[in-house]
């Protein structure tokens, strides 16, 4: 009896609007997932030793011949899972900065997250630290950036348009830094310090995937329970101030948690830019008004379209080794031009 | 409490505060009626009172600047060297150090600080907008992947090659962030934020080409971090006409981006050309920063940084915002050139990077003043 009281008043409702968002974004996000594997696989099976689609997925799991297990295993695979986990944590994070800051510009590369984790790997590049510290030097980078940008920009309490102009300082400054080690090193050094501050997913190890991986893990979910309040920092300042809200320590904890995302990202791939500005943009088109939903859906749209320029990059150019930043610099900036075009517009002052 | 000095200064601050309210909105909007009225009421306004003791300051600071460009470096050389090497009755190494090599620096140094003051001057003025200047707007990043893409494909050795390359290259990028400009009038962070982009894209190509070729990394990388050094006096000589018809152009529209500064509108009713004067600023941005790219490479922060210096102490009348910028960009420039000269001795900075240092502080500061 409850059971049919419960349910009557919602069963027309369902009926009459077969596609909710809810329901559409489901959608999206199970064909990301679908894309997702098929990308995988794809460059799982089309590397320099082609192998099917059966044999590739089992030496995945470490049967077949020893030779396609160690090729899948320990060149192809960390390769992919690297992507994934870099363009998901680059994709939600720059979700999280755009909503912070109400601007769709910006991004952790904007920003100058990215650029001082540059800064920290080609540093320890200069020092001479092993491969494997490098990554860590990219996290550290990432972080003092945000550092600085916090001294510099709280005054009171953080200031949406204060933080994005002051991240153009930081990001100059450390550029300069990252410059400086350039010209100083020899050239075969000066090749990686370039890599590295392109963004490429070439040469990852299982150790520094894992580690990032288990990290961005636990940030996302760190994201997705803050993300009621930002939902509530959405409504402006002033009505989540009377809603009870701090919203400067609310927004630090945002901010905080975009740029662990952000710095990890760039501790496995380096600055990859334009996957951080896109993705939300391209979410925002296909599924509306964000809600949890989308920012999962967020996470998997960046992990394919890193995935995607990154087998672009490999497959379909005809030069050899070129950094997946350059491709999604490419592809991204076209997609800018229509956005600043479209955002020339007169806007409504009071939310920009 | 306040103590009676204060209230005094803040007494005697109220038309001073006025004066410079006046002369920030409207400054001198060319009407005789207004002109006529300021002078009736107030007299001399503050600013104008300083514009003697800055020029004669500024002036001074910009010849030690120009002497200790001479005399310092790896090899110091007494004044007095320097100066029987400039009129010809000195021989030796010290000699031939001063005028073989910093004699062209420094002449490289007050030309390439002059046209970067006056094109960052001139682009605040015409965008409106504090935070336009060749590095914000991607002008050095365009030029830099011009001059990229040129020592890739052609194969070019020499920085005097490269000239015409960087030329276009940044005529190309500030034709864009104009045209950008132009649609996000009057956002300063959006501008800012679009020629950042603009130069992140610009960059990330630039890097995929040194990538590609270890040659073009080899030869770009010491062009590209922007550098007044080991460059003969004939890399001036082409920009020069470029030069001059860019300065004479920034000086002859600069009362009319006084008109401009109080609005499209309002400039309009005056009887100002708008679309022309903006169209002949930004041909005066591009031939400026176009030729000081090209010779000197991209050097960040001087066209930022000297506007806003004199702005500061002159007040914002663009009349002698210009020949002020003409005085304190060359002082920056030189005034980093020699302090990368001396910080790490024997060996040294290039000028870009010092400027950026500087200037990284700098803006972080103008962002806070800029974003209330």
């Amino acid at each position: 009896m409850t059971d049919t009281l419960r349910t009557a008043p919602s069963a027309p409702a369902v009926r009459t609007k077969l596609v909710t968002p809810a329901r559409r974004t489901a959608l999206l996000c199970g064909s990301a997932v679908v894309v997702l594997v098929v990308l995988a696989t794809f460059s799982l099976t089309h590397s320099d030793i082609p192998m099917s689609v059966s044999v590739a997925l089992r030496a995945l799991v470490g049967s077949g011949d020893g030779g396609s297990v160690l090729v899948v295993q320990e060149f192809l695979a960390p390769r992919v899972a690297a992507g994934i986990v870099a363009g998901a944590g680059l994709g939600v994070a720059g979700s999280l900065l755009q909503r912070l800051f109400r601007n769709p510009l910006a991004s952790p590369d904007v920003m100058g997250i990215t650029g001082g984790a540059s800064f920290g790997a080609v540093s320890l590049l200069a020092a001479g630290a092993s491969q494997l510290l490098i990554p860590l030097g990219a996290l550290a980078g990432g972080l003092l950036a945000a550092l600085l940008l916090g001294v510099f920009a709280w005054r009171s309490g953080l200031g949406v348009t204060r933080l994005v102009l002051v991240g153009l300082a930081v990001q100059a400054g450390l550029a300069a830094a990252v410059n400086f080690m350039v010209v100083r090193f020899p050239t075969e050094l000066a090749g990686a310090a370039l890599q590295w501050t392109t963004g490429s997913l070439y040469g990852r190890t299982w150790t520094e995937v894992w580690a990032a991986a288990g990290a961005t893990v636990l940030v996302l979910a760190v994201a997705c329970c803050l993300h009621r309040r930002l939902a509530v920092l959405d409504l402006g300042d002033e009505s989540a101030g009377a809603l009870g809200m701090n919203t400067s320590v609310v927004r630090l904890q945002l901010l905080v948690t975009a740029i662990v995302l952000a710095s990890l990202a760039a501790s496995v791939s380096g600055p990859v830019g334009f996957v951080a500005l896109a993705v939300p943009h391209l979410v925002r088109f296909l599924a509306g008004p964000p809600t949890l939903g989308t920012l999962t859906l967020t996470g998997l749209t960046g992990a394919v379209l890193l995935l995607g320029s990154d087998l672009v990059v490999q497959h379909l150019l005809p030069v050899e080794g070129l950094p997946v930043g350059a491709a999604t610099a490419t592809l991204g900036a076209p997609f800018l031009l229509a956005l600043m075009i479209r955002q020339g517009r007169p806007v409504d002052r009071s939310t920009a | 409490m306040e103590s009676p000095v204060y209230t005094q200064l803040t007494e005697l601050g109220v038309p001073n505060l006025i004066c410079r309210l006046v002369s920030t909105n409207s400054s001198d909007a060319p009407t005789r009626g207004l002109r006529a009225r300021g002078l009736r009421t107030g007299g001399l306004r503050p600013e104008r009172l300083r514009r003697i003791p800055f020029f004669v300051v500024g002036g001074a600071a910009l010849a030690l600047c120009v002497a200790l460009s001479l005399a310092m470096g790896a090899r110091p050389v007494p004044l007095s060297t320097v100066v029987g090497a400039l009129f010809g009755d000195a021989s030796g190494a010290d000699a031939v150090a001063v005028t073989g090599l910093r004699l062209p620096r420094t002449v490289i140094g007050l030309a390439v600080g002059a046209a970067l003051g006056v094109a960052g001057a001139v682009a605040q003025g015409v965008t409106r907008n504090p935070l336009a200047s060749p590095t914000t707007l991607g002008i050095n990043a365009g030029a830099g992947f011009a001059v990229v893409v040129a020592i890739y494909a052609l194969h070019l050795t020499q920085p005097v090659e490269y000239l015409w390359f960087a030329f276009a290259g940044a005529a190309g990028a500030a034709l864009f962030a104009q045209a950008l400009a132009r649609k996000s009038d009057l956002d300063p962070v959006r501008l800012a934020l679009g020629g950042t982009v603009l130069q992140l894209v610009l960059l990330s190509w630039t890097a995929a080409l040194m990538l590609l070729s270890q040659r073009t990394l080899d030869e770009a990388r010491f062009w590209l971090a922007g550098s007044m050094a080991g460059r003969p006096l004939d890399v001036v000589w082409p920009v020069l006409p470029t030069l001059v018809i860019g300065l004479v152009l920034a000086f002859a529209v600069s009362p009319a981006l006084n008109a401009l500064a109080i609005g499209d509108d309002s400039a309009q009713a005056l009887g100002v050309p708008v679309a022309r004067i903006r169209l002949a600023g930004g041909v005066a941005v591009i031939l400026l920063a176009g030729s000081a790219v090209a010779v000197a490479g991209p050097v960040a922060f001087v066209g930022l940084a000297a506007p806003h210096i004199v702005r500061a102490l002159l007040g914002s009348d663009h009349r002698v915002l210009l020949p002020g910028c003409l005085v304190v960009g060359p002082l920056l420039l030189l005034a980093a050139d020699v302090l990368g000269r001396v910080v790490i001795r024997p060996s040294e900075l290039e000028v870009g990077i010092v400027t950026a240092f500087l200037g990284a502080p700098l803006l972080a500061l103008l962002a806070r003043k800029a974003a209330r």
